[in-house]
Protein backbone atom coordinates (compact mmCIF):
# COMPACT_ATOMS: atom_id res chain seq x y z
CA UNK A 1 0.00 0.00 0.00
CA UNK A 2 2.79 2.28 0.93
CA UNK A 3 3.37 2.55 -3.04
CA UNK A 4 0.34 2.88 -3.93
CA UNK A 5 0.45 6.02 -1.19
CA UNK A 6 3.43 7.34 -2.92
CA UNK A 7 1.58 7.41 -6.45
CA UNK A 8 -1.54 9.28 -5.76
CA UNK A 9 0.81 11.53 -3.75
CA UNK A 10 3.02 11.64 -6.80
CA UNK A 11 -0.05 12.72 -9.07
CA UNK A 12 -1.39 15.06 -6.43
CA UNK A 13 1.70 17.01 -5.00
CA UNK A 14 -0.81 19.71 -3.49
CA UNK A 15 -2.09 16.49 -1.18
CA UNK A 16 -1.71 17.33 2.12
CA UNK A 17 -0.79 14.05 4.37
CA UNK A 18 -2.31 11.09 4.16
CA UNK A 19 -5.32 9.59 2.14
CA UNK A 20 -8.00 8.38 4.18
CA UNK A 21 -8.44 4.51 3.58
CA UNK A 22 -12.12 5.03 3.17
CA UNK A 23 -11.94 8.95 0.91
CA UNK A 24 -13.13 8.16 -2.78
CA UNK A 25 -10.30 8.23 -4.78
CA UNK A 26 -12.51 8.62 -8.22
CA UNK A 27 -14.82 11.26 -7.00
CA UNK A 28 -12.12 13.33 -5.71
CA UNK A 29 -9.65 12.99 -8.65
CA UNK A 30 -7.18 11.35 -6.63
CA UNK A 31 -6.88 9.02 -9.83
CA UNK A 32 -7.82 11.24 -12.47
CA UNK A 33 -8.84 9.83 -15.65
CA UNK A 34 -6.17 10.69 -17.75
CA UNK A 35 -3.92 8.05 -14.98
CA UNK A 36 -6.31 5.25 -14.59
CA UNK A 37 -4.73 3.09 -16.90
CA UNK A 38 -1.25 4.11 -15.34
CA UNK A 39 -2.94 3.11 -11.72
CA UNK A 40 -3.64 -0.05 -12.73
CA UNK A 41 -0.37 -0.86 -14.22
CA UNK A 42 0.57 0.08 -11.27
CA UNK A 43 -1.28 -2.17 -9.62
CA UNK A 44 -0.76 -5.11 -11.62
CA UNK A 45 3.17 -4.72 -11.19
CA UNK A 46 2.34 -4.85 -6.97
CA UNK A 47 0.57 -7.88 -7.46
CA UNK A 48 2.10 -9.74 -10.21
CA UNK A 49 -1.12 -10.41 -11.76
CA UNK A 50 -3.46 -8.62 -14.44
CA UNK A 51 -6.44 -7.51 -14.01
CA UNK A 52 -9.04 -7.44 -16.54
CA UNK A 53 -11.50 -4.84 -16.54
CA UNK A 54 -14.14 -6.88 -17.72
CA UNK A 55 -14.33 -8.16 -13.81
CA UNK A 56 -14.28 -5.16 -11.99
CA UNK A 57 -16.52 -2.37 -11.57
CA UNK A 58 -15.73 1.00 -10.39
CA UNK A 59 -16.16 0.67 -6.44
CA UNK A 60 -13.15 -1.88 -6.29
CA UNK A 61 -11.08 1.59 -7.50
CA UNK A 62 -13.12 3.70 -5.51
CA UNK A 63 -10.85 3.61 -1.91
CA UNK A 64 -7.54 2.68 -0.48
CA UNK A 65 -9.21 -0.15 1.77
CA UNK A 66 -11.29 -1.63 -0.78
CA UNK A 67 -8.05 -1.37 -3.55
CA UNK A 68 -6.39 -3.36 -1.03
CA UNK A 69 -8.97 -5.86 0.14
CA UNK A 70 -9.43 -6.84 -3.94
CA UNK A 71 -6.13 -6.61 -5.71
CA UNK A 72 -3.15 -6.45 -3.09
CA UNK A 73 -4.75 -8.84 -0.31
CA UNK A 74 -3.52 -12.74 -1.16
CA UNK A 75 -7.24 -13.73 -0.07
CA UNK A 76 -8.78 -11.27 -2.33
CA UNK A 77 -6.04 -11.00 -5.02
CA UNK A 78 -6.74 -14.82 -5.76
CA UNK A 79 -10.39 -13.84 -6.98
CA UNK A 80 -8.96 -11.36 -9.83
CA UNK A 81 -8.49 -13.49 -12.60
CA UNK A 82 -5.70 -13.15 -14.77
CA UNK A 83 -6.71 -11.54 -18.12
CA UNK B 1 -44.84 32.49 -25.60
CA UNK B 2 -47.19 33.69 -28.19
CA UNK B 3 -46.59 32.12 -31.27
CA UNK B 4 -50.29 33.22 -32.52
CA UNK B 5 -48.62 35.65 -35.00
CA UNK B 6 -46.93 33.42 -37.31
CA UNK B 7 -46.94 34.13 -41.14
CA UNK B 8 -45.47 31.97 -43.79
CA UNK B 9 -43.49 33.78 -45.97
CA UNK B 10 -44.97 33.71 -49.03
CA UNK B 11 -42.81 32.79 -52.54
CA UNK B 12 -39.69 33.43 -50.08
CA UNK B 13 -37.64 31.50 -49.44
CA UNK B 14 -34.59 31.56 -46.73
CA UNK B 15 -32.09 30.19 -48.06
CA UNK B 16 -28.68 28.88 -46.04
CA UNK B 17 -26.39 31.74 -46.07
CA UNK B 18 -23.31 29.25 -45.88
CA UNK B 19 -22.64 25.56 -44.46
CA UNK B 20 -23.90 25.22 -41.16
CA UNK B 21 -25.49 28.34 -41.12
CA UNK B 22 -29.28 28.21 -41.24
CA UNK B 23 -31.97 31.45 -40.77
CA UNK B 24 -34.47 29.84 -39.30
CA UNK B 25 -37.96 30.50 -40.52
CA UNK B 26 -41.62 31.46 -38.75
CA UNK B 27 -42.41 28.04 -37.85
CA UNK B 28 -38.94 26.65 -36.87
CA UNK B 29 -38.13 30.29 -34.84
CA UNK B 30 -41.66 29.46 -33.21
CA UNK B 31 -40.34 26.09 -32.78
CA UNK B 32 -36.87 27.07 -31.38
CA UNK B 33 -38.52 29.45 -28.85
CA UNK B 34 -40.99 27.64 -27.35
CA UNK B 35 -38.70 24.70 -27.08
CA UNK B 36 -36.50 26.75 -24.92
CA UNK B 37 -39.02 27.58 -23.15
CA UNK B 38 -40.57 23.95 -22.10
CA UNK B 39 -36.90 23.55 -21.42
CA UNK B 40 -36.32 26.35 -19.29
CA UNK B 41 -38.91 24.83 -17.05
CA UNK B 42 -35.65 22.18 -15.51
CA UNK B 43 -34.59 25.77 -13.99
CA UNK B 44 -38.23 26.59 -12.49
CA UNK B 45 -38.28 23.46 -11.14
CA UNK B 46 -35.03 23.52 -9.33
CA UNK B 47 -35.19 27.08 -8.70
CA UNK B 48 -31.73 28.14 -11.01
CA UNK B 49 -32.35 31.55 -11.69
CA UNK B 50 -31.72 32.50 -15.20
CA UNK B 51 -28.35 34.09 -16.44
CA UNK B 52 -26.53 35.52 -19.41
CA UNK B 53 -23.57 34.45 -20.13
CA UNK B 54 -20.57 35.89 -22.23
CA UNK B 55 -20.53 36.18 -25.78
CA UNK B 56 -16.90 35.27 -25.71
CA UNK B 57 -14.41 33.36 -23.09
CA UNK B 58 -10.32 33.70 -22.89
CA UNK B 59 -8.32 31.35 -24.19
CA UNK B 60 -6.69 31.50 -21.02
CA UNK B 61 -9.54 30.37 -18.86
CA UNK B 62 -10.36 28.10 -21.00
CA UNK B 63 -6.41 26.68 -21.26
CA UNK B 64 -7.12 25.93 -17.29
CA UNK B 65 -9.74 23.79 -17.99
CA UNK B 66 -7.74 21.51 -20.18
CA UNK B 67 -10.36 23.12 -22.91
CA UNK B 68 -7.52 23.24 -25.86
CA UNK B 69 -6.14 19.91 -24.55
CA UNK B 70 -9.79 17.47 -24.94
CA UNK B 71 -11.28 19.50 -28.17
CA UNK B 72 -8.48 21.13 -29.94
CA UNK B 73 -10.25 21.46 -32.86
CA UNK B 74 -13.52 22.93 -31.67
CA UNK B 75 -12.80 26.42 -30.78
CA UNK B 76 -13.69 29.35 -33.00
CA UNK B 77 -11.55 31.98 -32.74
CA UNK B 78 -12.39 36.02 -32.54
CA UNK B 79 -9.91 37.15 -34.52
CA UNK B 80 -9.51 40.98 -36.00
CA UNK B 81 -7.32 42.82 -38.33
CA UNK B 82 -4.47 44.97 -37.40
CA UNK B 83 -3.85 48.37 -38.57
CA UNK B 84 -1.65 47.58 -41.02
CA UNK B 85 -4.62 46.17 -43.24
CA UNK B 86 -7.13 48.26 -42.46
CA UNK B 87 -6.75 51.18 -45.03
CA UNK B 88 -6.82 48.11 -47.82
CA UNK B 89 -9.75 46.99 -46.19
CA UNK B 90 -11.28 50.50 -46.53
CA UNK B 91 -10.25 51.21 -50.43
CA UNK B 92 -12.14 47.99 -50.70
CA UNK B 93 -9.83 45.30 -50.54
CA UNK B 94 -10.50 41.63 -50.18
CA UNK B 95 -10.83 40.73 -46.53
CA UNK B 96 -10.82 36.91 -47.06
CA UNK B 97 -7.02 36.03 -47.27
CA UNK B 98 -5.72 38.58 -44.96
CA UNK B 99 -4.53 37.86 -41.99
CA UNK B 100 -6.32 37.69 -38.28
CA UNK B 101 -4.86 38.97 -34.90
CA UNK B 102 -5.85 36.74 -31.89
CA UNK B 103 -7.92 38.67 -29.30
CA UNK B 104 -7.07 35.82 -27.12
CA UNK B 105 -10.87 35.17 -26.85
CA UNK B 106 -13.30 32.49 -28.73
CA UNK B 107 -16.59 31.88 -29.45
CA UNK B 108 -18.44 29.48 -26.61
CA UNK B 109 -18.59 26.34 -27.68
CA UNK B 110 -20.97 25.89 -24.48
CA UNK B 111 -22.87 27.70 -22.64
CA UNK B 112 -21.41 26.58 -19.12
CA UNK B 113 -17.94 27.40 -19.48
CA UNK B 114 -18.53 31.15 -19.10
CA UNK B 115 -21.16 31.14 -16.13
CA UNK B 116 -18.18 28.40 -14.52
CA UNK B 117 -15.66 31.16 -15.35
CA UNK B 118 -17.79 33.83 -13.94
CA UNK B 119 -17.91 31.66 -10.19
CA UNK B 120 -13.78 31.81 -9.90
CA UNK B 121 -13.10 32.03 -6.44
CA UNK B 122 -15.94 32.16 -5.02
CA UNK B 123 -18.24 30.24 -2.02
CA UNK B 124 -21.00 28.79 -3.58
CA UNK B 125 -22.04 27.71 0.12
CA UNK B 126 -23.16 24.29 1.65
CA UNK B 127 -26.13 24.39 -0.31
CA UNK B 128 -24.62 24.66 -3.81
CA UNK B 129 -25.31 26.87 -6.59
CA UNK B 130 -27.67 26.45 -9.47
CA UNK B 131 -27.54 28.53 -12.97
CA UNK B 132 -29.79 28.35 -15.82
CA UNK B 133 -28.62 30.25 -19.30
CA UNK B 134 -29.14 29.85 -23.11
CA UNK B 135 -26.73 30.96 -25.41
CA UNK B 136 -25.16 30.55 -28.98
CA UNK B 137 -22.17 28.28 -28.93
CA UNK B 138 -20.23 27.46 -31.98
CA UNK B 139 -18.29 24.48 -33.05
CA UNK B 140 -15.53 23.83 -35.25
CA UNK B 141 -17.01 20.62 -37.57
CA UNK B 142 -15.92 18.04 -39.99
CA UNK B 143 -19.49 18.82 -41.58
CA UNK B 144 -22.73 20.16 -41.35
CA UNK B 145 -26.36 18.72 -41.48
CA UNK B 146 -29.14 20.65 -41.13
CA UNK B 147 -30.77 21.58 -37.79
CA UNK B 148 -28.48 18.54 -36.36
CA UNK B 149 -25.09 20.00 -36.95
CA UNK B 150 -24.49 23.47 -37.38
CA UNK B 151 -21.91 25.71 -36.88
CA UNK B 152 -23.65 27.82 -34.22
CA UNK B 153 -26.31 26.81 -32.53
CA UNK B 154 -28.52 27.75 -29.16
CA UNK B 155 -27.40 25.84 -26.08
CA UNK B 156 -29.51 25.98 -23.03
CA UNK B 157 -27.98 24.85 -19.60
CA UNK B 158 -28.68 24.15 -15.56
CA UNK B 159 -25.65 23.75 -14.41
CA UNK B 160 -25.21 22.98 -10.89
CA UNK B 161 -22.35 23.72 -8.05
CA UNK B 162 -21.79 22.09 -4.73
CA UNK B 163 -21.63 18.64 -3.10
CA UNK B 164 -20.59 15.35 -4.74
CA UNK B 165 -24.50 14.02 -3.75
CA UNK B 166 -26.06 17.18 -4.90
CA UNK B 167 -23.92 17.03 -8.23
CA UNK B 168 -25.23 13.61 -8.76
CA UNK B 169 -28.58 13.97 -8.01
CA UNK B 170 -29.06 17.27 -10.12
CA UNK B 171 -27.74 14.94 -12.98
CA UNK B 172 -30.45 12.49 -11.98
CA UNK B 173 -33.21 15.02 -12.04
CA UNK B 174 -31.85 16.25 -15.39
CA UNK B 175 -32.41 13.19 -16.92
CA UNK B 176 -35.64 12.45 -15.06
CA UNK B 177 -36.68 15.76 -16.80
CA UNK B 178 -35.61 15.27 -20.70
CA UNK B 179 -37.34 11.60 -20.17
CA UNK B 180 -40.85 13.25 -18.99
CA UNK B 181 -40.52 16.35 -21.15
CA UNK B 182 -39.66 14.02 -24.45
CA UNK B 183 -42.75 12.31 -23.13
CA UNK B 184 -44.96 15.16 -23.52
CA UNK B 185 -43.77 15.77 -26.80
CA UNK B 186 -44.03 12.82 -28.51
CA UNK B 187 -40.36 12.18 -28.96
CA UNK B 188 -38.72 8.52 -28.01
CA UNK B 189 -35.35 8.77 -26.79
CA UNK B 190 -32.77 6.49 -26.28
CA UNK B 191 -30.48 6.95 -23.10
CA UNK B 192 -26.76 5.85 -23.67
CA UNK B 193 -23.27 6.66 -21.94
CA UNK B 194 -21.20 9.01 -23.81
CA UNK B 195 -17.76 10.18 -24.07
CA UNK B 196 -15.86 13.02 -26.46
CA UNK B 197 -12.38 13.66 -25.65
CA UNK B 198 -10.69 14.36 -28.21
CA UNK B 199 -7.51 13.00 -26.67
CA UNK B 200 -7.13 10.74 -24.33
CA UNK B 201 -4.51 9.50 -22.93
CA UNK B 202 -3.84 5.68 -24.47
CA UNK B 203 -7.62 5.34 -24.03
CA UNK B 204 -7.29 5.67 -20.05
CA UNK B 205 -10.30 8.28 -19.80
CA UNK B 206 -12.42 5.80 -22.23
CA UNK B 207 -11.55 3.01 -19.80
CA UNK B 208 -12.85 5.01 -17.06
CA UNK B 209 -15.73 6.27 -18.60
CA UNK B 210 -16.75 2.75 -19.11
CA UNK B 211 -16.21 1.67 -15.25
CA UNK B 212 -18.10 5.10 -14.36
CA UNK B 213 -19.84 7.01 -17.01
CA UNK B 214 -20.12 10.60 -16.25
CA UNK B 215 -21.80 12.02 -19.22
CA UNK B 216 -25.39 10.20 -20.70
CA UNK B 217 -26.87 11.58 -23.80
CA UNK B 218 -30.45 11.32 -25.29
CA UNK B 219 -30.70 11.17 -28.78
CA UNK B 220 -33.65 11.15 -30.96
CA UNK B 221 -34.16 7.41 -33.39
CA UNK B 222 -31.72 8.96 -35.98
CA UNK B 223 -28.44 9.05 -33.95
CA UNK B 224 -28.88 13.05 -33.05
CA UNK B 225 -28.30 13.63 -29.21
CA UNK B 226 -30.21 15.97 -28.20
CA UNK B 227 -30.19 16.36 -24.66
CA UNK B 228 -26.94 15.43 -22.21
CA UNK B 229 -26.11 14.94 -18.61
CA UNK B 230 -23.04 15.89 -17.50
CA UNK B 231 -20.98 15.24 -13.97
CA UNK B 232 -17.20 17.03 -14.09
CA UNK B 233 -16.39 15.42 -10.00
CA UNK B 234 -14.45 18.61 -8.50
CA UNK B 235 -12.82 19.14 -11.68
CA UNK B 236 -13.63 22.69 -12.12
CA UNK B 237 -13.75 24.03 -8.69
CA UNK B 238 -10.43 22.53 -8.10
CA UNK B 239 -9.65 24.50 -11.11
CA UNK B 240 -11.21 27.35 -10.10
CA UNK B 241 -11.14 27.88 -6.62
CA UNK B 242 -14.91 27.29 -6.54
CA UNK B 243 -15.86 26.13 -2.71
CA UNK B 244 -18.65 24.42 -1.20
CA UNK B 245 -18.79 25.93 2.24
CA UNK B 246 -17.18 23.01 4.49
CA UNK B 247 -16.93 20.58 1.78
CA UNK B 248 -13.87 22.42 0.16
CA UNK B 249 -13.67 21.91 -4.25
CA UNK B 250 -17.03 22.23 -5.41
CA UNK B 251 -18.54 19.37 -7.58
CA UNK B 252 -20.60 20.06 -10.78
CA UNK B 253 -23.11 18.51 -12.91
CA UNK B 254 -24.79 20.42 -15.78
CA UNK B 255 -27.98 19.33 -17.62
CA UNK B 256 -27.48 20.56 -21.43
CA UNK B 257 -29.67 20.80 -24.16
CA UNK B 258 -29.20 21.85 -28.12
CA UNK B 259 -32.09 23.41 -28.92
CA UNK B 260 -31.65 23.07 -32.48
CA UNK B 261 -31.04 19.42 -32.59
CA UNK B 262 -35.08 19.23 -30.42
CA UNK B 263 -36.46 21.17 -33.40
CA UNK B 264 -35.08 18.90 -35.54
CA UNK B 265 -36.20 15.74 -33.06
CA UNK B 266 -39.52 17.36 -33.59
CA UNK B 267 -39.87 17.46 -37.19
CA UNK B 268 -38.57 13.87 -37.26
CA UNK B 269 -41.09 13.16 -34.90
CA UNK B 270 -44.49 14.80 -36.01
CA UNK B 271 -43.62 14.61 -40.18
CA UNK B 272 -43.30 18.15 -40.53
CA UNK B 273 -42.14 21.95 -38.68
CA UNK B 274 -46.45 22.41 -38.76
CA UNK B 275 -47.42 19.98 -36.82
CA UNK B 276 -43.91 19.84 -34.62
CA UNK B 277 -45.29 23.04 -33.76
CA UNK B 278 -49.35 22.55 -33.28
CA UNK B 279 -47.67 19.26 -30.93
CA UNK B 280 -45.46 21.73 -28.97
CA UNK B 281 -48.80 24.16 -28.41
CA UNK B 282 -50.73 21.31 -27.43
CA UNK B 283 -48.25 19.88 -25.05
CA UNK B 284 -47.55 23.35 -23.60
CA UNK B 285 -51.31 24.63 -23.41
CA UNK B 286 -50.12 27.37 -25.13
Amino acid sequence: MDQVSAWLHEKNPGLDGPIGVDEDLIEARLIDSMDFLEFIDLLEEISGSSIDLQEVTIDDFRTLARVKERFLDPAGHAEVPAG
Amino acid sequence: MNTSSITALPDIELKSPGAGLITLDPVRTALLRGLDDLLTGLAAQLSAPEVVGPPLLSVDGLARLDFFRNFPHLGVSAGRFGPDVLDGLASGGSPRDLPLRPTGHVLPSATCYGLLLSLEGEDVGEDGLRLSAVGRCFRNETHYDGLRRLWGFHMREVLYLGTKDGATEHQARGGEFVQEVAGRLGLALTRAAADDPFYDNGGSRARLMALDPVKYEYSAPDGTAIASVNRHRNFFGERLGIRAGSHGSAYSSCVAFGVERWVHAMILAHGTAERALERLRTATGS
